[in-house]
């Protein structure tokens, strides 16, 4: 702090001439009021950009969009409607599939943080080849999700090379993109697949961290792969899986867009509609940007309380520790 | 405690403001410079076609033949991007200082703004009959741009497989249609149509294409003016008729999951399939086609007839047209330019290069491509589109409901029922 610098300079003079009376003291008092006025709004002063910041880039611009799912589109552009618009939202069976379509992504992410921790593990146990996998598994992170959604777009085509490989081996075509049923699970299948990569880059540097002694005690008594994966490894790695868990689960709600717009364009039948998307569509294709900031204050909504619920997770896993 | 004082505030903020503010853009946004003061002897000319390659010789024309009516007049193009064109020209209009001569969207964009466009009637009458596509640009019966090019969606077939199979001239009723595709299928082993209906697309050309022969005159012309009959038993028809090809397997295998833009195409342009319903200009037409399968291989035909009484017609409307401002201070320069942009000869450059099909009904097709004057002998009797008539939602709604009537989670009832729902609502 800089008044520590400044008070030594100050005194001595000060203390020089103090027989000087009652004008000096005064000043020296005002001095001091003043400097403790700009002590004080120092503090704020040095907020003030982070704060005005925060207030006009973040606040401000979230306050307009809840603001406009207040009023209405087309005709009523500009005045009020009350809950008009949220109510259509709920009466809306493509929002309801959207929202729905997030509640299956929440069933999905123990799939999702499995396959990496699995992958990990292996790795981690020096399967033979690990050096190569660990860096096949990580390329796909590298790639946008446009590339990726086009490269399997390719694949999963009707008359794509996976439908080939599935008839030379006697099975049926599948309309992986064509069939509602399929098609959502193969969106989040390719989901995994492209950024499972970071994932297992966190696992990885959670098991630089695991105490090797515990696997070669567990090793002597005579545990089992099963076991020692159960019992030593996963509890070791507790907080790496929160971990991994939250940031999943803030990339398939907030990141799959891309792979929505090349691979499905929300369909077959809007099946694979997410929140985003339905946004994107209500105010880009349909006209009706105060529809579409009702639904973006839902899903801000949503994300606000699934990422509190994840801050809480992550703050008692660092007090465990 | 920070946090909750902060949370506090936008709270309130966020209910002080609810309901003021508007969600699109407010009418009075600041006007565009360029254009301001343009004096009579310079005409301003926006739209997003003059920059690119293939309007080279038609922008050439069209200010070589304005130049012999207006000599001292000079023109100046400005080419302005797609994305953000509507944007732009409407910010210029409020403050009315935009350019002289505009291009459009035929439809809602020009009507939507014909209270600042010029009535053209009196300086175009010479052109309406040589001219197709007026309706689009016309409202409350004045004509306020004049077309240049013209989009429909003929059906396309493949003269090669039709020869391979034996067939000699295309159907002219449903059953001898479905009956070619039979014969098709076992010759060339061709599908009968290549759909591509991942984006849900599928079915506005569908009801487009086909039907003028399903619907009867009188309801064809009441659906265009916004008297949509769901009850009728023809425009179910039309629907039973789209179920059917995904139940007879008359389309392309996948058509939920092959995208119409722009994957079903290469399933024509590969012989995959005997016929597409396809677009006149732009993309996915006759000059697409013609570049893989040949030229002299590609044909049209009119909707296979279903109803009594039905009158097969080409279906198509104004694609874009030129209008000229309210403000501009010649009118007569203004509309002898929009004339000039529409002469025969300016229009057979722009059809031939940018892949076209124009307005004008007097161009001759080009030698390499014989089609263009079999879609041009249509465009007399044709009529504008079905699908185009009804509201974006009902039309997504459609989209969404033709899948499940191809994949079988929905009836043809249902998906009726629905869309009458919707564009009744809307």
């Amino acid at each position: 702090m800089p008044t520590k610098n400044t008070s030594p300079a100050v005194r001595p003079t000060e203390s020089g001439r103090a027989a000087g009376g009652g004008p000096r003291e005064k000043s020296r008092h005002g001095a001091a009021r003043r400097r403790g006025r700009s002590e004080r709004f120092a503090p704020y002063v040095l907020v003030a950009p982070a704060v005005l910041i925060i207030l006009a880039l973040r606040l401000y611009p979230l306050a307009l969009g809840v603001n406009f799912s207040f009023t209405g589109d087309g005709d009523a552009n500009g005045t009020a409607v009350g809950l008009a618009n949220y109510l259509e939202l709920l009466d809306d069976p493509l929002f309801q599939t959207a929202l729905a379509n997030v509640g299956l992504l929440v069933l999905l992410l123990p799939v999702a943080v499995a396959i990496p921790g699995l992958l990990a593990t292996f790795i981690f146990l020096k399967v033979p080849g690990h050096r190569i996998f660990r860096s096949v598994y990580f390329f796909p992170a590298v790639l946008s999700p446009v590339i990726v959604g086009a490269i399997f777009n390719l694949m999963l085509a009707f008359d794509g090379p996976l439908n080939e490989l599935l008839g030379t081996i006697g099975l049926g075509p599948v309309d992986w993109l064509g069939d509602p049923g399929v098609a959502k699970f193969a969106v989040v299948g390719v989901q995994i697949w492209a950024t499972f990569g970071m994932a297992l880059v966190v696992f990885l540097a959670g098991f630089a961290t695991l105490d090797a002694s515990l696997l070669d005690a567990a090793r002597v008594d005579g545990a089992s792969l099963r076991q020692s994966i159960w019992h030593v490894i996963i509890p070791s790695l507790s907080q790496t899986i929160q971990f991994v868990f939250v940031t999943t689960m803030i990339g398939m709600l907030t990141s799959m867009f891309g792979l929505l717009f090349v691979m499905t364009s929300g369909g077959p039948e809007g099946s694979t509609y997410l929140p985003e998307y339905y946004i994107w569509i209500q105010q880009g294709q349909m006209n009706r940007p105060a529809l579409a900031s009702a639904a973006s204050t839902v899903l801000f909504l949503i994300m606000l309380v699934v990422g509190l619920l994840q801050i809480s997770v992550l703050r008692r896993a660092g007090r465990e520790d | 405690m920070k946090q909750r004082i902060l949370w506090s505030a936008v709270t309130v903020l966020a209910i002080t403001v609810a309901g003021c503010g508007s969600a699109s853009q407010p009418a009075s946004a600041p006007a565009e410079s360029g254009a301001a003061a343009a004096p009579a002897t310079k005409l301003v000319v926006w739209d997003w076609k003059s920059g690119e390659p293939y309007a080279k010789t038609y922008i050439e024309k069209a200010k070589a033949d304005f130049a012999k009516k207006h000599p001292n007049v000079t023109v100046e193009f400005v080419p302005q991007p797609f994305e953000q064109y509507y944007t732009l020209l409407g910010a210029a209009m409020q403050t009315k200082t935009g350019p002289d001569v505009m291009l459009f969207n035929g439809g809602g964009q020009i009507r939507d703004r014909a209270d600042s466009l010029l009535p053209l009637d009196e300086y175009i009458a010479e052109d309406k009959s040589r001219l197709a596509g007026w309706d689009a640009f016309a409202k409350d019966g004045k004509t306020y741009g004049a077309p240049v090019t013209l989009q429909g969606h003929p059906i396309y077939y493949n003269k090669a497989l039709y020869e391979k199979a034996g067939i000699t001239a295309p159907a002219t009723t449903w059953p001898e249609f479905l009956a070619n595709c039979d014969k098709l299928k076992k010759a060339t082993g061709a599908a009968c149509f290549a759909l591509g209906n991942k984006e849900g697309i599928g079915p506005q050309f569908w009801l487009s294409g086909l039907g003028s022969g399903v619907l009867t005159p009188a309801e064809y012309d009441d659906w265009i003016a916004g008297k949509r009959d769901w009850k009728s038993p023809h425009v179910k028809k039309i629907f039973e008729m789209f179920k059917e090809t995904g139940d007879k397997k008359l389309n392309n295998e996948g058509a939920n999951s092959t995208a119409m833009f722009t994957d079903i195409f290469s399933v024509f342009n590969t012989g995959k399939a005997a016929h597409i319903i396809g677009l006149m200009s732009d993309i996915g037409h006759w000059k697409d086609f013609g570049e893989f399968i040949g030229p002299d291989k590609v044909g049209i035909m009119l909707a296979p007839v279903v109803t009594e009484g039905a009158t097969p017609s080409l279906p198509y409307d104004g694609g874009i047209g030129y209008a000229a401002a309210k403000w501009t201070k010649d009118p007569k320069a203004a509309a002898d330019l929009i004339r000039s942009l529409t002469t025969t000869d300016a229009l057979s450059s722009f059809s031939a290069e940018a892949g076209a099909i124009a307005s004008d009904t007097t161009i001759s097709a080009p030698q390499d491509a014989p089609v263009v004057g079999e879609i041009v002998a249509q465009l007399k009797a044709g009529k504008p589109a079905l699908h185009v008539a009804m509201d974006s939602k009902t039309i997504d709604l459609m989209g969404r409901l033709s899948q499940k009537l191809l994949s079988g989670s929905a009836t043809v009832d249902e998906a009726v029922e629905e869309l009458a729902a919707s564009d009744q609502e809307n």
